[in-house]
């Protein structure tokens, strides 16, 4: 392959920003597929099962890291994400019962993406963050969407 | 108001929680530690609702395959997110793009299941998504106020 070619390819991020907008958007449609044929709990096990797989190759990559490592912060650093964990999965839950209560996957889904807007505030209130113009217009926006979508 | 979207708000309010929770975990312990343990506690939930919630099984093979799916989809994408901030993409970049997916779930859902949105509909996921971006986008020292 010539150095041209090479150049002309878009970096690495892009592909990898590329692929996970692939993966998401196409897991708003096949949700809202299974949501006519199973309940959230039946789904949530499910989920975690098509999950493991991942899990198993994430296990390997850390356990094959973890020599170099740090281990101060550890325990608190694991807590944090265990609690990401069971909020990102009761989220999961209510996003899936969404689907089964008749939400559309084309309003659920623009609907839960604004997810961001309850970490800003929140990082306003407790972490202290400043948050910049485009955010506060970000954060208007976000309600009118709701506003809007829900109609 | 709909049920749905009480269930859809309150997704989003325990995603958003997320979002300071995962920037505290991963301040202390590397990010593929810290999706371990993320998925560690997709177990755990998963042990509850077997133990507690009587799931009522009888299952068409669509169905199981796509709920299968959900989950290496959610998780692959979550991985590649990571890899993307790895490669070297700027966050506030990266992020941005990264929120457009509920473009393509948008245009699949019109193509493939025939759903169908009002006007006020339509203005309102263009502006979800815009304000998702927004949101994303890193404070700047002459921006923040």
């Amino acid at each position: 392959m010539s150095e041209t070619a090479l150049s002309r390819r878009p970096p690495a991020w892009v592909l990898w920003s590329m692929a996970t907008i692939l993966l998401w958007g196409t897991w708003g449609l096949v949700s809202k597929i299974a949501s006519a044929g199973v309940d959230a709990y039946v789904n949530q096990l499910l989920y975690t099962a098509g999950l493991a797989p991942l899990m198993c190759f994430v296990a390997w990559t850390v356990w094959k890291r973890s020599a170099g490592e740090k281990r101060e912060g550890r325990a608190q650093g694991i807590f944090w994400a265990f609690l990401t964990g069971i909020l990102g999965g009761v989220g999961n839950l209510a996003f899936f019962q969404a689907m089964v209560k008749g939400g559309e996957a084309s309003v659920v889904a623009p609907v839960t993406a604004l997810f961001p807007m309850v970490t800003v505030l929140l990082a306003l209130v407790f972490l202290k963050e400043r948050l910049g113009r485009v955010q506060w217009i970000g954060l208007g926006l976000a309600f009118v969407a709701i506003y809007l979508l829900s109609a | 108001m709909n049920a749905w979207l009480g269930f859809a708000i309150l997704a989003l309010i325990l995603w958003g929680i997320t979002g300071v929770t995962q920037k505290l975990s991963t301040n202390r312990i590397s990010s593929e530690r810290s999706f371990l343990w993320f998925c560690w506690a997709m177990v755990a939930l998963s042990a509850v609702v077997l133990l507690f919630a009587h799931p009522h099984w009888g299952l068409g093979r669509v169905v199981v395959l796509c709920s299968l799916a959900g989950g290496a989809l959610n998780g692959l994408g979550a991985w590649t997110s990571f890899r993307a901030l790895e490669s070297g993409g700027k966050a506030s970049i990266v992020i941005s793009l990264i929120s457009l997916y509920p473009l393509l779930t948008v245009v699949l859902a019109v193509v493939t299941l025939g759903e169908r949105l009002t006007l006020m509909q339509t203005a309102g996921a263009v502006m979800a998504i815009a304000a998702a971006i927004l949101l994303s986008l890193e404070s700047t020292p002459e921006s923040a106020s």
